[in-house]
């Protein structure tokens, strides 16, 4: 085989480089063939051995489309520099290796799932690179940032260090902001036997605490009965299970179904976030042993369908102008959302722009997978890496782009100010809070 | 459950109040809490812009408060609450807020007699456990406390601390070991990576916990003492009901689960997952929730699993007091099902909450949810009325009635029937 030109632009992450000088080759090899022989089954070695190196994985890749068709960004490319490599050499690699596989596979993936829908057997990608994180957490070797927020979920159970007090005194804080619209608005906390228990992920309470003001509004317009944990348990968001920290992401997941549980309720609605609904309703049941979660797991673009479908909540004045909208990965291309999704943005906005391509075949907004979690000094190669979505943004002509995904807003975010696209990014439930009906009964008194 | 003895077991019927009459006379009302011998119910309502209170009975305290929030009766009959006032939180008791008020308190837990009340406080940024209204003494500055424990007789309070500060991205600081557990005020002398499933022994001389050691190392250590075995992952230690150096503990090897007890497997069987394990009342039979393959869950009595098996999930399961019989909620095509000895008693429902055993075993109650109303199932088939609102039942303790509380057409019952009526 022959070696990949890799050109980048050097990248300074401490904790790669403490590890690279840290590791011997016994550990490595150690470690490898463990995950391997332990961890993995006949489904690597099926991809591995299928592969036919067509290249037609690359096509799939915002990182290759981005980058000038840049072959060292080929899906292909990024199994054949790692774990095809660990598994030829039966883990007798350096370190300087297992850190190159660390910056390949958190850094240089997105776990998007696009490149399989354009592999001709179907070829899983990656999977094969989430099997090299592990291989990479194992060994210590995950990039700065990533690692501390997956030991923020760790010694807190959510992802942003945000201790047990702060959690409570935001959500009775953001009660009173949601009573502001709607003053018999309430955010009942750890209410047992209710029929929805809502989640949110770590960066809610700690950067966008509107959201769950936003919510508390939502929740009583359309008269469900709910309830939020006061508790550990109330974060549904999982950067455990992207750096391969697997345990960890078993401990956080267990903790909020079982938070769920606890609380009896009927469902869990969780907010707009992609990575987390993959966690809470596939990785972390899995690896639990459960076929599917033991309370039902509902994401936000449904339950907002639900909600405008049977007219619970109704429209009132719809957002004006041309509004477009990113289709998060996991939870669109895979999880089946997007006709829902495309359903929510018209009912809301008077002139719904729709991407191309779009639904199960949108491009990856670069910063899923971890890898926005990856941290500043990786920044850089990342908003470069989607030069393909913000041309796509631009050919929409829209003023704001909704995006019901956490790390889809950020690094959405991120784009459209590196390609002066001049945008707005929003939740739905952003729009949804503007254009939606609130009943006279409901609404503040006139002084 | 505090005096069992003493409540009253001879009124059929007492109507303690009229709730949906409290609708009508304040702002608004919050889900109803009840005292553990069910005389009292108990709600905080909302009375005007800013202005909480709690209704007991009908009978209001006499104080209202800015804020109010985590209404709960101990095991003795008191009422506690989480009050603001002044912009400072407190804890009030039967509608008297202590004197000393904090930046932040929450989560109150009780001994088993009620007589100790603990919560977590935050002053000044330090965290600390507030034992019956004083606050330990820690000679470390808590940075968190993330849960704590209590001994049945209340004599030992232990919290999963952040005994050591850490400063942003510092991950070597956090794999040197930042948490521990602190003990009547008393930190254990090592830190570790984490600390997680904390439990005290029925004596309250013994505390166990998970830690983690690296990465993908996880051990058991009690009394700040490690045990030398160390696993690929751990769930929470279960201390025998009488022996304080018995310890069992889920623990995972080479990709499957297994019991051990003391840091030794115990069953030879591995399994896809494990949880809860339980003891018997005696302490000398095990049973434990397991997945012998993925997405097939039943319950090992003593390392054998039932033959049957459910796809969703199995919760924790429980004893009869003669320890003979397990029983255990289930969840299978969507459906909550009460499984005893491996078969499944009545039919499914919406929800089913914590089994009960009469003394001799025989019976099994429990409350049940069926199409958003409530009643009591006996051995898995509902019996009596439908409730708006219901308490699990409790059995007196010669084993004969039920204490069965309710609530009907907005009004409140305490109903004591006879075991063999129902
Ligand atoms: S980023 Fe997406 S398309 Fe690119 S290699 Fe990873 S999974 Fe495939
Ligand atoms: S498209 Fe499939 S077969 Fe072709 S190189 Fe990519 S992974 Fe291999
Ligand atoms: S952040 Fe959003 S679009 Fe991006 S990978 Fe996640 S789900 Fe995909």
């Amino acid at each position: 085989m022959k070696p990949t030109i890799v050109k980048r632009e050097p990248v300074v992450d401490e904790a790669l480089d403490q590890c690279e000088a840290r590791l011997t080759e016994e550990q490595i090899e150690k470690v490898v063939n463990e995950v391997i022989d332990k961890e993995t089954g006949g489904r690597l070695w099926t991809y591995v051995n299928t592969c036919i190196h067509c290249g037609l994985c690359a096509e799939a890749c915002h990182w290759f489309l981005s980058n000038d068709r840049d072959v060292s960004y080929a899906p292909v490319t990024k199994v054949k520099d790692t774990i095809w490599v660990l598994l030829e050499k039966k883990g007798k690699v350096d370190g300087a290796f297992i850190k190159r596989c660390s910056e390949i596979a958190h850094t240089e993936c997105n776990l998007c799932r696009r490149c399989g829908m354009y592999c001709p057997f179907g070829i899983d990608i990656a999977y094969m690179l989430l099997v090299v994180r592990r291989i990479c957490a194992k060994l210590g070797m995950v990039p700065l940032y990533l690692q501390d927020t997956v030991h923020s979920h760790a010694a807190t159970m959510n992802q942003m260090w945000v201790k047990p007090d702060e959690w409570i005194d935001t959500l009775q804080w953001q009660e009173e902001e949601g009573q502001g619209f709607v003053p018999s608005a309430r955010l009942p906390l750890e209410k047992e036997g209710a029929d929805i228990m809502y989640s949110v992920i770590g960066p809610e309470p700690k950067f966008l605490a509107q959201l769950l003001g936003n919510i508390t509004v939502i929740m009583k317009v359309a008269g469900l009965d709910w309830t939020m944990p006061a508790t550990a348990g109330w974060d549904n968001s999982n950067m455990a299970m992207y750096s391969g920290d697997f345990e960890i992401m078993a401990r956080v997941e267990r903790l909020h179904h079982e938070t769920a549980q606890r609380l009896k309720v009927k469902r869990i609605v969780m907010g707009e976030c992609g990575h987390a609904f993959r966690g809470a309703e596939y990785d972390g049941p899995t690896w639990m042993g459960w076929m599917k979660p033991p309370i039902p797991i509902v994401h936000a673009i449904s339950f907002y369908y639900d909600l405008i479908k049977s007219g619970k909540i109704k429209i009132a004045k719809k957002a004006k102008g041309p509004i477009t909208v990113q289709d998060p990965c996991n939870v669109v291309r895979n999880g089946g959302l997007g006709d829902k999704l495309r359903y929510i943005m018209n009912a809301v906005c008077e002139d719904f722009v729709d991407v191309t391509p779009n639904n199960r075949y949108n491009y990856c907004c670069n910063a899923g997978g971890g890898v926005i979690n990856v941290g500043p000094p990786w920044k850089k190669k990342r908003v470069q890496g989607n030069r393909i979505k913000a041309e796509q943004f631009k050919r929409t002509g829209a003023h704001t782009i909704v995006t019901p995904c956490h790390n889809c807003h950020s690094g959405i975010e991120d784009i459209v100010d590196f390609y002066k696209l001049g945008m707005h990014v929003k939740f739905f439930s952003d729009i949804l809070i503007e254009a939606m009906e609130i009943p006279e009964h409901l609404k503040p008194k006139e002084e | 459950m505090s005096n069992i003895e003493s409540w009253d077991w001879e009124s059929k019927e007492k109507m303690l109040a009229d709730t949906a009459e409290w609708k009508d006379r304040f702002e608004d009302v919050w889900e109803p809490y009840i005292s553990s011998d069910g005389e009292k119910i108990a709600s905080i309502i909302k009375i005007g812009e800013g202005e909480f209170n709690i209704c007991v009975n009908g009978n209001t305290w006499e104080e209202p408060f800015e804020k109010m929030w985590y209404s709960r009766f101990s095991p003795d009959g008191r009422l506690t609450a989480l009050i603001s006032k002044d912009a400072e939180w407190t804890m009030a008791v039967d509608g008297v807020a202590l004197e000393e008020t904090y930046e932040y308190i929450w989560d109150t837990k009780f001994s088993a007699d009620g007589k100790t009340i603990v919560a977590i406080v935050k002053q000044d940024g330090v965290y600390g456990m507030l034992v019956n209204g004083k606050v330990w003494e820690c000679p470390v500055k808590l940075e968190s406390i993330a849960s704590h424990a209590i001994s049945p007789d209340g004599n030992t309070v232990a919290a999963i601390a952040q005994t050591v500060p850490l400063g942003q991205a510092d991950l070597d600081g956090f794999l040197k070991g930042t948490w521990s557990v602190v003990v009547n005020g008393k930190p254990w002398n090592d830190n570790f990576v984490g600390i997680y499933g904390l439990a005290i022994s029925n004596d309250g001389k013994k505390v166990a916990a998970e830690y983690r050691a690296a990465i993908c190392e996880y051990g058991i250590v009690v009394n700040g003492n490690p045990w030398i075995e160390k696993f690929g992952c751990t769930w929470e230690p279960v201390f025998h009901p009488d022996k304080s150096d018995e310890i069992i503990v889920p623990v995972r090897q080479a990709g499957q689960w297994f019991l051990a007890k003391n840091g030794r497997i115990v069953w030879d069987k591995g399994f896809f997952s494990l949880l809860y394990q339980t003891y018997s009342p005696d302490g000398n039979n095990i049973a434990v929730a397991v997945a012998p393959q993925f997405g097939k869950w039943t319950v090992a009595v003593n390392g054998q699993p039932w033959s049957v098996t459910f796809g969703e999930c199995v919760q924790k399961p429980c004893f009869s007091p003669d320890g003979r019989k397990v029983a255990v909620i289930a969840k299978d095509s969507g459906k909550w099902l009460l499984v005893v000895d491996g078969a499944v008693l009545g039919e499914g429902y919406d929800n089913i909450w914590q089994p009960v055993f009469s003394p001799d075993g025989d019976k099994v109650i429990c409350k049940v949810e069926k199409n958003g109303k409530y009643a009591v199932a006996v051995n898995g088939e509902i019996r009596g009325k439908n409730y708006e609102a219901l308490w699990n039942p409790v059995i007196s303790p010669d084993g004969t009635r039920a204490m069965i509380c309710g609530v009907e057409s907005g009004r409140y019952y305490r109903k004591v029937v006879s075991l063999s009526n129902i």
